[in-house]
């Protein structure tokens, strides 16, 4: 038997027995002293009962390279060199600012920064690079959303530029105030 | 390291010891009695890493609130800037920039040190991992009497939102103004001379006293006039049309700065209670290569408190 053989996986079997054991009949379950169908296969069910054997093996060796359990650990070395280029992003972000790009220029050039700072962040201090790519894809769709949010308000603001104009223009005398 | 091979020597004996038995009770069995091997299981869990996974999950849905939470701020001020964008660069000279950078750094430090506890903790190096949190709330507190300072120049010099916007001082009397823009600070100081003597001149005295100083400020060059109209302190948008002022609606600004660093100060607070409570947890020794989730989970969060200030450095400091 596998489950005897191996006691390191013991803690990883009952997740999959649990998990298949909706599918089976209820009876075996409250018996403990009859054979369990699965430590036992039978015809019927035996390529899903090979497979569960495999499932946690597979999953042994999916995280066992260079991980230390759970998830992946960084290396010292990355996280320094991260925050490396993240000071020295800082530094040339603010030592833009006394160069004049035009009128956009400086902001886009700002913006430009600061999003790449943010990717070293997420990408190595929240690394999300190991990450399971599920969150990924939540973190990247609130993004989505705010780039709409962003976008449909500057869109709109744009098309009432007329109404500022307007009112900077009829109550800009104020004399005497 | 002899800390942590004698812990993961100890939990492979434990789990050995545990393992045995469970075939012959089966899996429903073995969930219900006790069959965990280690405190830091919840009994609704059947394993470390299906625990790790769903607080992990977990976390990262509430990170995303958060963005879109913060993003109502960030909308705010976008739309505000397209709208009046002489209000900001006004009110950016009011700013201290070493302030804002200094705790940027502090700010990006406090990062990697929560990084690095989580890799301490995932090797169950204790005495490293206690270092890390206590670097990381030192810096969080650093970062909160920075910004105390800040606030505390701000109340003193009335910039504050809403009716409450009194600044003691003009833009161009400002050292940060004066550095950046020295003849368009002189020209705005004698714009403001020409404008007293001209309303003395009305009173009746000194009327020799206004031409001269009309005269000098005949004719003003690009340098002199292009920093004060952007800042909205002379043109169509200035406040008053007679005088250098300030730019209408300037309060509208600090509101705006109030909210987003505020909102972002008081996050900073809860992430220094949290790791607080980690750090009297990682004293006792709870966090190991099996259960490190509530220091990974934390850090994800201080990262994205670090995120938005990223963003905001920039946006409120940095204007051109």
């Amino acid at each position: 038997m596998a489950d005897s053989e191996k006691p390191e996986n013991a803690d990883k079997e009952p997740k999959s027995m649990q998990g298949s054991s909706e599918e089976q009949p209820p009876e075996p379950r409250e018996d403990a002293t009859r054979p369990n169908p699965k430590l036992e296969p039978t015809e019927q069910d035996e390529p899903e009962a090979a497979a569960r054997r495999e499932a946690p093996l597979a999953a042994d060796a999916h995280s066992g390279h260079d991980d230390h359990g759970l998830a992946h650990t960084m290396p010292v070395w990355m996280l320094v060199a991260v925050l490396g280029a993240l000071m020295g992003l800082t530094v040339l972000t603010v030592s833009v600012t006394s160069f004049d790009l035009g009128s956009e220029g400086n902001l886009v050039v700002a913006m430009v920064i600061a999003t790449i700072k943010a990717a070293l962040v997420i990408t190595f201090f929240m690394h999300l690079l190991w990450d399971k790519k599920f969150h990924l894809i939540l973190f990247v769709t609130a993004i989505l959303f705010v780039v709409l949010f962003l976008s449909m308000s500057i869109t709109d603001r744009g098309e009432y530029q007329h109404s500022i104009d307007l009112y900077q223009s009829t109550t800009a005398v104020t004399p005497g105030k | 390291m002899s800390e942590s091979t004698s812990e993961s020597a100890a939990t492979t004996a434990h789990k050995g010891g545990h393992g045995a038995p469970t075939p012959a009770h089966g899996g429903h069995d073995a969930h219900g009695a006790h069959g965990h091997d280690g405190p830091h299981l919840a009994h609704h869990f059947d394993t470390y890493q299906q625990q790790f996974d769903a607080g992990k999950l977990g976390i990262w849905l509430f990170l995303l609130t958060e963005v879109l939470f913060f993003s109502g701020l960030f909308c705010a001020y976008t739309v505000y800037r397209g709208m009046h964008p002489e209000v900001f660069v006004y009110a950016h000279y009011f700013l201290n920039t070493t302030m804002g950078a200094i705790n940027t750094c502090v700010l990006l430090i406090s990062s990697l040190t929560a990084a690095w506890a989580v890799r301490n903790a995932q090797l169950a190096q204790r005495k490293l991992l206690v270092l890390n949190i206590i670097i990381t709330i030192a810096c969080a507190c650093t970062f909160m009497v920075v910004k105390f300072f800040e606030y505390e120049h701000k109340f003193h010099d009335g910039l504050l939102p809403g009716p409450a916007f009194h600044p003691t001082e003009q833009v161009w009397e400002l050292e940060t103004f004066k550095h950046k823009h020295p003849e368009a600070a002189e020209y705005a100081e004698k714009l403001t001379k020409a404008a007293e003597a001209k309303e003395h001149a009305k009173a009746g005295a000194k009327p020799a006293a206004a031409e001269a100083e009309a005269a000098i400020i005949e004719r003003p060059t690009e340098e002199q006039l292009e920093p004060l109209i952007k800042a909205g302190v002379i043109g169509p948008t200035a406040e008053d049309q007679t005088r250098p002022s300030k730019p209408r609606n300037a309060h509208v600004f600090f509101g705006i700065y109030f909210f987003m660093t505020g909102l972002h100060g008081i996050h900073v607070l809860g992430g220094i209670g949290v790791f607080v409570w980690l750090l009297l947890r990682a004293n006792k020794g709870q966090f190991g290569p099996k259960y490190f989730g509530p220091i990974d989970y934390a850090a994800l969060y201080w990262h994205l408190v670090d995120l938005i200030w990223i963003y905001l450095f920039p946006l409120l400091y940095l204007i051109h």
